[in-house]
């Protein structure tokens, strides 16, 4: 177990860095001059010659490379190009929101795929289980923004329950619990579709499965066996694709908070790469990583804690 | 399960015939120009004239949908097309020559799935600017890491079969048994794969193009009428139903077609997923 | 305490059981012995009512002076575990993998007895002590991987037992263990028919186990049920040809090996569920086969010491003079 979860830290620190150096290596040869982004094309050569020599922009790529690590390794991110003020403000500021929304819209994933997968399970081969199959085939094929823009013409435009899009701020928790529905839902809708397809397969698949027969000789309830026994047996599974959809809903937040105008890091990421914004661009993409990266780990953690054969002798 | 199978095979080749004919029509013919700007017809209705009426500059809304599936379907087949020559090569190479070279292969494929793919896509988008072929390479770029999996693992199962340890034994090059044994038996994962991988294309591509990051104006796509129609949606919010419907029902035929092809080619492939 | 009278289970329009009748009295050991595919396990499972809900189940399944064929599955719930009990072939996968063992014997008396926690922990420790666990509190700790495979035979007879069921089914108990363990199982499972008073229904391919574990034997073949009769009995003389023939297939280690250069085996297979006929279905594979035998099912001929058989040969036979075969 220990040598199982060094292995894992080495290949979880290892990816972290491949994926900061991909990030600066293509964030540093593209074309596409900050210094010209910053000052405008009207600026005088020897501004622009200043300003990168302001920027460490003249010294050489492993030198800057390396200095903008160890930078990171003590929480300075640089500052931004774009909104002159320290990126590790930016994000510090728009992180809760785009954290609050994939959490939410992960929440409601799994509790949605949960309760669908398990019906159509229990009903294998009945019109319920064809109906949940068709209407998670048909949600898999829906591109996010578009179920936003149907959610927004429907509860926005049409009953004007719910804000179109915009955020009043934490300050108004109504007004911000209120703008985070819309984008809950579209982010959870595709992602639930999924994984209720998944639930289901692995729960038929477990269903073969003579503990579960052992399970209603002795006189147990349908329910009970499919929530307490099998479906503790079908996790494996469905946590590696929640793992895998985290991931998908914290980068569909960049589409998301575009359609519906959310002050959060999926807007930053936008704004910072139309920008140019060098300093920027690379914090979030090696933070959005990070936060991938993590959650691959802990679902290989997770295994451990769903089965006993995988945990350490007692 | 049983009579599923057939059907989601026929209807995933519907819908996917219907988008690709209309992808291939509209290289030739379209009911009006698509790029006709006439203010004086803006925002009609549907007629017989406009089947499905007309946008905010009066331009046709069934003609701008079949050029849009034009790009769709071009995107999707040349980055799908990239994505699997280079990634199955990766895999057959990988399976084929093991030790370091699958390793590093294998810890490539590792390092990209890792990375969040939109994420990648919108940055090489926006970083060499918005155009088809960023599009397609950044599309092709998701999709490398996926087929070199499948390709290898496909592989690396035919190889240890026995005619091919018997091609083996009969000292056949690597170079024989490869392209004897090995390629026809990946052939049906691959198909499986590249339409699955298709339908994914397509959704991204929408997406690019709908944060502006895919093929340029005047070149209609689906993506970005979507998002001009999101700017009318108390105006004329019809004109964000229909490119919307496009890219479902595309994304949906590749999909059935997909579960379809990979029930007849090999039922044992649907155990993986 | 059970009786069966005509049941006949079928998928579509195939009967894996056709037309059964067999009653067990309480306390008795019955085995039911046939090849797979015989329909052994099916007619178990109806005893709990669990054949696939696709199935069709005629006739009468009367348990304790209950009629429970056709009874839907709340009916079936009061019946599992606490009058019929039932343990499986594969003593591994028949355990939830993820659950302590004490658990899973401990939920339903907690559950369906109302037991608390306490009460249900002091009861599985009680039943793993009956069913011969060494150290059973610590057994109770672990997971079905950690324990052997007759430890986890055992378990499983362990919460067979807990809520006390009159009869238990035992559907090939001993066939995935080694035969040391699994001569122990069947030791284990007489001692506790003798003293809970329990039936047993005993269901094998292997008949040294069965002569050792039960009272009384009803052989099947393609569904039909084609001879019963005390064990002893029935396999120092068997009616049925087939019983014949698997009484002569039996492996012995008494028989000279010069004597037996080739093991006696019965010819063919048995007929896939969609080939059966209406006629007797051992029709094929008998040599004493006649030519009615595969277009007309034989009637059950019942003889003074308590045999029935289903055959055209004891059939004829009876006709010509009652008293002959059945002396």
């Amino acid at each position: 177990m220990t040598r199982f979860f060094l292995r894992r830290s080495a290949g979880f620190v290892a990816t972290l860095f491949g994926v900061s150096f991909v990030v600066f290596w293509v964030m540093n040869v593209v074309p596409g001059d900050p210094a010209l982004v910053i000052l405008g094309i009207d600026s005088t050569p020897e501004a622009q010659e200043a300003l990168r020599r302001l920027l460490g922009l003249d010294q050489p790529f492993a030198l800057r490379y390396l200095a903008w690590l160890a930078g990171m390794l003590v929480g300075d991110f640089g500052t931004s190009y774009a909104f002159r003020v320290p990126v590790a403000d930016l994000i510090v500021e728009r992180l809760p929101l785009t954290l609050s929304l994939a959490m939410t819209g992960m929440t409601v994933t799994i509790v949605l795929a949960l309760g669908l997968g398990v019906l159509a399970a229990a009903n294998h081969n009945r019109p319920v289980d064809w109906s949940v199959m068709l209407v998670s085939q048909v949600g898999i094929a829906v591109p996010a923004f578009w179920l936003s823009i149907l959610l927004v013409i429907i509860f926005a435009v049409h009953l004007r329950w719910l804000p179109p899009g915009g955020f009043p701020g934490w300050s108004d928790p109504l007004g911000a619990a209120r703008a985070l529905v819309l984008p809950t839902i579209a982010l959870a809708a595709v992602q639930s579709a999924v994984l209720a397809r998944v639930v289901r397969a692995s729960l038929l698949e477990v269903a073969r499965l003579d503990f579960v027969r052992t399970a209603r000789a002795s006189g147990l309830a349908r329910s009970r066996i499919l929530w307490l026994h099998m479906l503790p047996n079908a996790l494996v599974p469905i946590v590696t694709i929640v793992g895998m959809q985290f991931a998908n809903v914290l980068t569909g937040t960049i589409v998301i908070e575009n359609v519906f105008s959310l002050p959060g890091l999926g807007r930053l990421v936008f704004q910072a790469i139309s920008n140019r914004d060098l300093p920027l661009v690379q914090a979030l993409v090696v933070l959005f990583a990070t936060i991938v990266v993590v959650m691959n780990f802990l679902v290989d953690i997770a295994y451990g804690v769903i089965d006993p054969k995988l945990r350490p002798a007692a | 399960m049983r009579p599923k199978r057939p059907v989601s095979l026929v209807i995933g080749a519907a819908l996917v015939g219907l988008v690709v004919a209309a992808a291939l029509v509209s290289l030739v013919w379209t009911p009006h120009d698509y790029e006709a700007i006439d203010v004086a017809q803006r925002f009609l209705p549907p007629s017989a004239e406009h089947w499905l009426g007309t946008d905010q500059f009066g331009r046709d809304v069934v003609s701008q949908l079949m050029a849009g599936a034009r790009s769709s379907v071009a995107i999707a087949f040349v980055a799908v097309l990239l994505g699997g020559v280079v990634g199955s090569l990766m895999g057959l190479v990988a399976a084929s020559a093991g030790g370091l070279v699958e390793d590093a292969v294998m810890r490539l494929t590792d390092f990209s799935l890792a990375f969040p793919a939109l994420l990648f896509a919108i940055m090489l988008g926006a970083l060499f600017g918005p155009s088809f072929a960023n599009a397609v390479v950044a599309i092709a770029f998701i999709s490398v890491p996926v087929f070199a999996r499948v390709v290898r693992g496909a592989a690396l199962q035919v190889r240890s079969q026995d005619y091919v340890l018997a091609a083996r034994a009969g000292a056949r090059t690597p170079a024989h048994i490869l392209w004897d044994h090995v390629v026809p038996n990946v052939l049906p994962a691959i198909t499986v794969l590249a339409t699955i991988e298709f339908a994914i294309a397509i959704l991204v591509e929408a997406a690019l193009s709908y944060l502006g990051l895919g093929v340029q104006p005047p070149t209609p796509s689906w993506g970005r009428m979507l998002a001009q129609a999101q700017t009318l949606l108390y105006l004329a919010p019809q004109l964000a139903i229909y490119p919307g419907l496009c890219i479902m029902i595309a994304v949906l035929g590749f999909n059935m077609l997909g579960d379809g092809l990979r029930d007849a080619a090999d039922p044992r492939l649907t155990e993986g997923r | 305490m059970l009786a069966i009278e005509d049941l006949t289970v079928a998928y579509g329009g195939n009967a894996a059981v056709r037309r059964a009748s067999l009653t067990i009295a309480a306390g008795e050991r019955i085995g039911i012995v046939g090849e797979s595919g015989s329909g052994k396990s099916t007619l178990a499972l109806a005893l709990m009512g669990m054949v696939a809900d696709a199935a069709r189940v005629e006739g009468s399944i009367r348990i304790g002076g209950i009629e429970m064929a056709g009874a839907h599955e709340k009916a079936w719930r009061v019946v599992r575990g606490r009058k019929v009990a039932m343990i499986f072939q594969e003593p591994l996968s028949a355990l939830n993998p993820l659950r302590r063992v004490g658990e899973t014997v401990a939920e339903p008396l907690r559950i369906l007895n109302g037991m608390d926690r306490n009460a249900a922990q002091a009861r599985t420790l009680a039943l793993f002590k009956e069913v011969g666990l060494p150290d059973p509190e610590a057994k109770a700790r672990q997971y079905p991987h950690q324990l052997s495979g007759g430890q986890r035979q055992r378990v499983l007879i362990a919460l067979a037992l807990s809520r006390d069921p009159a009869i238990l089914i035992a559907d090939e108990p001993t066939s995935a263990l080694d035969a040391q363990v699994g001569l122990r199982i069947v030791e284990l499972l007489n001692d506790l028919a003798r003293r809970r008073g329990m039936s047993v229904v005993f269901i094998s391919h292997d008949l040294a186990s069965v002569a050792r574990a039960t009272d009384r034997l009803c052989v099947m073949y393609g569904g039909d049920v084609i001879e019963t009769g005390p064990t002893a009995a029935v396999l120092a003389a068997p009616h049925h040809p087939y019983t014949a023939g698997l009484v002569a297939a039996r492996p012995r280690i008494d028989a000279r090996r010069e004597r037996r250069a080739r093991m006696a085996t019965i010819e063919g297979v048995v007929p896939a569920l969609a080939d059966l006929t209406e006629g007797c279905r051992f029709a094929g594979r008998c040599r004493s086969e006649m030519p009615h035998c595969a277009g007309e099912r034989p009637r059950v001929s019942i003889s003074a010491q308590g045999r029935t058989v289903c055959c055209h040969l004891t059939d004829a036979a009876v006709t010509a003079s009652e008293a002959r075969v059945f002396a």
